[in-house]
């Protein structure tokens, strides 16, 4: 009786958030809404008997996941939506019938299909445990383990040289730092030689290497 | 009566049809991806409802490889959305049209 109460409560509350989250126009607060849902998946977790994915849950997920989600809206610094185009206003009413036709199927079938004969044992049950979960992690499932280790490499390296930024060296010429090689040609467009390369590791190097001035109204990030 | 395993099958299904409308609906890119997120997230549910159900803890190895690859997903993609916001300087989708026909 009081799982059936837990469950519809954060049910309810996942359901809520949700549909708050999809029609704020504001994003912050449809973040914050996120950051329910999250909250109450979690407690779902913990109702299944899984107390590792459901710390991993408000540890991952809304604790590192939607503080960057909210770092990067601050940092754009992104207004209301504007009144939406004439062109999209039938869109809408639309979503909202095919998702109300896909839950109606949903709700048809499974309340048309017997009921499986497996029940929940949360009590006693050892399978969510950390222990067993690290036992599998390192002997069954090492593989994807590795894969995924590889996986959060190729982000890091992917966000870093996704941050990083250009600077123009002179009308004609930019340099990205660390990773561009720069024809001599590019800055002298007069010059006969035979495309000497430079090569450098900062834009203040490659400016000393080939004698350029940098008016200072001139320089502007990109 | 204790909650069901098709409760739980529902639940997931609703919140992955939230978030599908989400998608469809939403023209800030941001709160796009944060409904992609959604989405995970109900299968996140899915996954973790029948390793409960039937006692195999594989379901709930596959939701932390899941974490992890929604982790490096945000990161990349939030990094994208920088440059192209540098560039653009507008958070429509709408916006984003060059290779259109």
């Amino acid at each position: 009786m009081i799982t059936t109460l837990l469950f519809i409560l954060f049910a309810g509350m996942a359901i809520g958030c949700a549909i708050a989250m999809v029609s704020q126009s504001n994003p912050l607060y449809s973040a914050i809404s996120l950051i329910g849902v999250f909250i109450a998946l979690a407690s779902l977790y913990v109702m299944l008997a899984a107390p590792f994915i459901a710390a991993v849950q408000v540890i991952v997920y809304a604790g590192a996941i939607m503080v960057l989600v909210i770092f990067v809206i601050m940092l754009l610094n992104v207004e209301h939506v504007e009144p939406r185009r004439k062109r999209l206003k039938w869109l809408v009413p639309v979503a909202v019938a095919m998702a109300a036709v896909l839950i109606a199927e949903t709700a048809f079938i499974l309340y048309s299909v017997q009921t499986s004969q497996a029940n929940l044992r949360a009590s006693g049950s050892e399978v969510g445990l950390t222990y067993s979960i690290g036992v599998n992690l390192f002997t069954t499932y090492l593989l994807p383990f590795e894969i995924t280790s590889i996986l959060l490499l190729m982000a890091i390296v992917g966000a870093m040289s996704l941050a990083r930024r250009a600077t123009i060296l002179s009308p004609v010429a930019r340099v990205v730092p660390g990773s561009q090689v720069l024809a001599m040609d590019l800055v002298n467009p007069g010059s006969t030689s035979d495309l000497p390369a430079v090569e450098a590791d900062t834009t203040a190097e490659v400016r000393r290497l080939m004698g350029v001035d940098m008016p200072s109204d001139v320089q502007k990030d990109d | 009566m204790e909650p069901q395993l098709s409760w739980y099958l529902a639940l997931s299904a609703i919140l992955f049809t939230i978030g599908t409308v989400g998608v469809i609906i939403k023209r800030n890119v941001i709160a796009m991806f944060m409904c992609i997120e959604l989405m995970l997230n109900a299968v996140n549910l899915t996954f973790i409802a029948f390793s409960s159900f039937f006692q195999d803890v594989t379901g709930q190895l596959f939701v932390f490889i899941v974490m992890t690859v929604a982790a490096a997903e945000a990161a990349v993609g939030l990094g994208i959305i920088i440059t192209i916001f540098r560039n653009r300087e507008s958070l429509d989708v709408d916006d984003a049209s060059i290779l259109k026909l």
